[in-house]
């Protein structure tokens, strides 16, 4: 009976969840409530599986980057990229596209089109051009950039602190694909919209009149902020030797930053996102009721049924599923329900894990960019474009990433298969 | 005649309002006419609608971005602001007015009164009937010219 209860729940859940007719974070809090109120978990196995390293190390970087982001630091970068790509459209273009990899690789992907779409509207504004190709760029950039390391994106996150994969082992392992499928995204973006990038002299003008330094409001701040970015990513670096969590580093960099600014904690710590932390919870607990019925080992068993236990096929079966329901599931939900089935796979079949997570990872992570709805930044970016009569139509993107997400997939496959299971 | 220190007393009643129906444009040459910063906006019954102040005109001609990244304002082409007024000039007022307003009635004490400006950090307190219905209103220079008469006294 509890079996059925579980997967009802669940199944309950998840569709409210696609259907976004109700907040994501209540809709998971009221399942994971029902799973204790209706005898499928107790209250202790529920906080046994709540990841609190997961928490800890989202709580941390959230509140770092909401202190770091006010010192103007990271406008500082992409308004210096406009300038540096000479006022064109081409090399502005490109530089925007790598900077927001690059800071999607450190910062969540929200936060990034957060920082990086008002750059894109300021960017083309100036030089007179449709702002979409810096739009559509912004999406994809920072849902590849994401995957190159264990901050990217949430559910690096999870996978790390579920499979206890450092921080070098995501650079080493993932950030090789994410640059290949970033060259291979900018250069195919690039042939696209090659005719669409004039500019006029004037406009180029206009840029090239930008002062960077202007976008710093506090000089102060933004050396503190850097001090402390840095011992962040030297504690991650290092936390294969030192041992210690990824949530330990990160908040204990939070806490350092309010020290040093000698910020009232109150305003920082409320800007965290404590909807999305909670969701978390929802989720591990939804998750836990789902584990403790067996019915991600039934789905483990049929899994490894279909894929004969063979390590390539069932690697690149994770892959394209992956990528297929984070284009149309929030990849948050999707990998904390893979990680137990993951797990279980090992348990039946004894093969490596290693090829399955980062296959997990690829797919999740970058298989968000085929649609408009397929992850968090996508809808950030749309919503901010409708507002100012650039309303992002789901084919007319589709029609761009669609392409490049299967692109970024073959890419992604033969990057595993080369590496991995050769 | 003893004064009861009530909102009638201090009440302005030479109302300047608006119909929600109203544009952007209607009400920024309204206001500009009329050399206020706030006007009340009322539907067809005299009823409080919302209340319009040169901080929600202002406000609607930043674009979200702009609001979003305030460090990116400096960098923002200069043209913009021209064609954001174009675009924004017929958007109904109902689209960025306060609508959620702070109403008192006339014979609510002047404590009363001061006590939602100052928690609120309002201007103007829209003073209405038992009907609902605005027939005044009370802004922060009334509360001033109570405090000065009881000082005077």
């Amino acid at each position: 009976m509890t079996f059925f209860i579980a997967i009802g729940i669940f199944a309950i859940a998840y569709a409210i969840i696609i259907s976004e007719k109700i907040h994501r974070t209540v809709i998971a809090l009221i399942g994971a409530s029902l799973m204790i109120i209706l005898g499928v978990i107790s209250q202790e196995q529920a906080i046994e599986g709540v990841d609190f390293n997961t928490l800890g190390l989202l709580i941390g970087m959230m509140v770092i980057v909401d202190i770091a982001k006010h010192s103007g630091v990271f406008q500082y970068v992409a308004i210096w990229a406009a300038k540096a790509g000479k006022g064109s459209p081409m090399p502005i273009f490109i530089l925007l596209g790598i900077i927001t990899a690059v800071f999607s690789a450190l910062l969540d992907n929200v936060t990034t089109v957060l920082l990086m779409t008002p750059v894109a509207f300021v960017i083309a504004n100036n030089l007179k051009l449709n702002p979409k190709p810096y739009l559509f760029g912004t999406i994809l950039l920072s849902n590849i950039g994401g995957a190159a390391t264990l901050i990217g994106d949430p559910p690096n996150i999870l996978i790390g602190s579920a499979a206890g994969l450092s921080f070098n082992d995501f650079i080493f392992n993932m950030a090789p694909a994410s640059v290949l499928i970033a060259v291979a995204t900018l250069l195919i973006l690039f042939f696209w919209y090659r005719k669409e990038f004039v500019a006029t002299d004037e406009s180029k003008k206009a840029i090239m009149r930008f002062e960077p330094s202007e976008a710093i409001t506090d000089k102060k701040l933004l050396i503190k902020s850097l001090i402390v970015i840095g011992l962040v990513l030297f504690g991650f670096f290092t936390h294969g030797f030192t041992h210690l969590e990824a949530a330990t580093i990160a908040l204990a960099g939070a806490a350092l930053l309010l020290l040093l600014t000698f910020n009232e904690p109150d305003h920082h710590l409320q800007n965290a996102e404590w909807t999305t932390i909670f969701f978390f919870i929802g989720l591990f607990v939804l998750v836990v009721g789902l584990e403790q019925v067996g019915a991600i080992y039934f789905l483990a068993q049929k899994l490894f049924m279909i894929t004969e236990g063979n390590l390539t096929m069932t690697t690149i079966f994770i892959l394209w599923g992956s990528a297929f329901f984070s284009s149309v599931v929030d990849n948050i939900p999707f990998v904390a329900t893979m990680i137990p089935l993951v797990k279980d796979i090992g348990t039946i079949s004894g093969l490596a894990l290693a090829p399955l997570w980062w296959a997990l990872t690829l797919g999740a992570d970058i298989g968000g960019n085929a649609t408009i709805v397929g992850a968090s930044a996508n809808l950030v970016v749309s919503g901010m474009a409708e507002k100012e009569g650039h309303k992002i139509g789901f084919v007319e993107y589709m029609k761009v990433a669609l392409p490049l997400t299967v692109v970024a997939m073959v890419i992604s496959t033969i990057y595993i298969y080369w590496r991995y299971l050769m | 005649m003893a004064r009861k220190y009530i909102i009638s007393e201090f009440m302005n009643t030479n109302l300047i309002t608006i119909s929600k129906t109203a544009t952007f444009k209607e009400a920024v040459s309204m206001m500009t006419e009329k050399m206020t910063n706030g006007v009340i906006v009322v539907d067809e019954f005299q009823k409080v609608a919302g209340i319009l102040s040169s901080w929600d005109i202002i406000q609607h001609i930043v674009p979200d971005y702009l609001e979003e990244d305030k460090h990116l304002a400096a960098f923002e082409s200069g043209d913009v602001f021209i064609r954001r007024i174009k675009e924004v000039a017929n958007t109904p007022v109902t689209e960025f007015m306060t609508s959620k307003v702070h109403k008192a009635h006339p014979e609510q004490s002047l404590m009363a009164a001061a006590t939602i400006l100052s928690e609120f950090h309002i201007r103007q307190l829209p003073v209405v009937d038992h009907n609902d219905v605005l027939i005044g209103y009370l802004n922060r220079t009334d509360i001033k010219k109570a405090i000065a008469e009881i000082l005077s006294e």
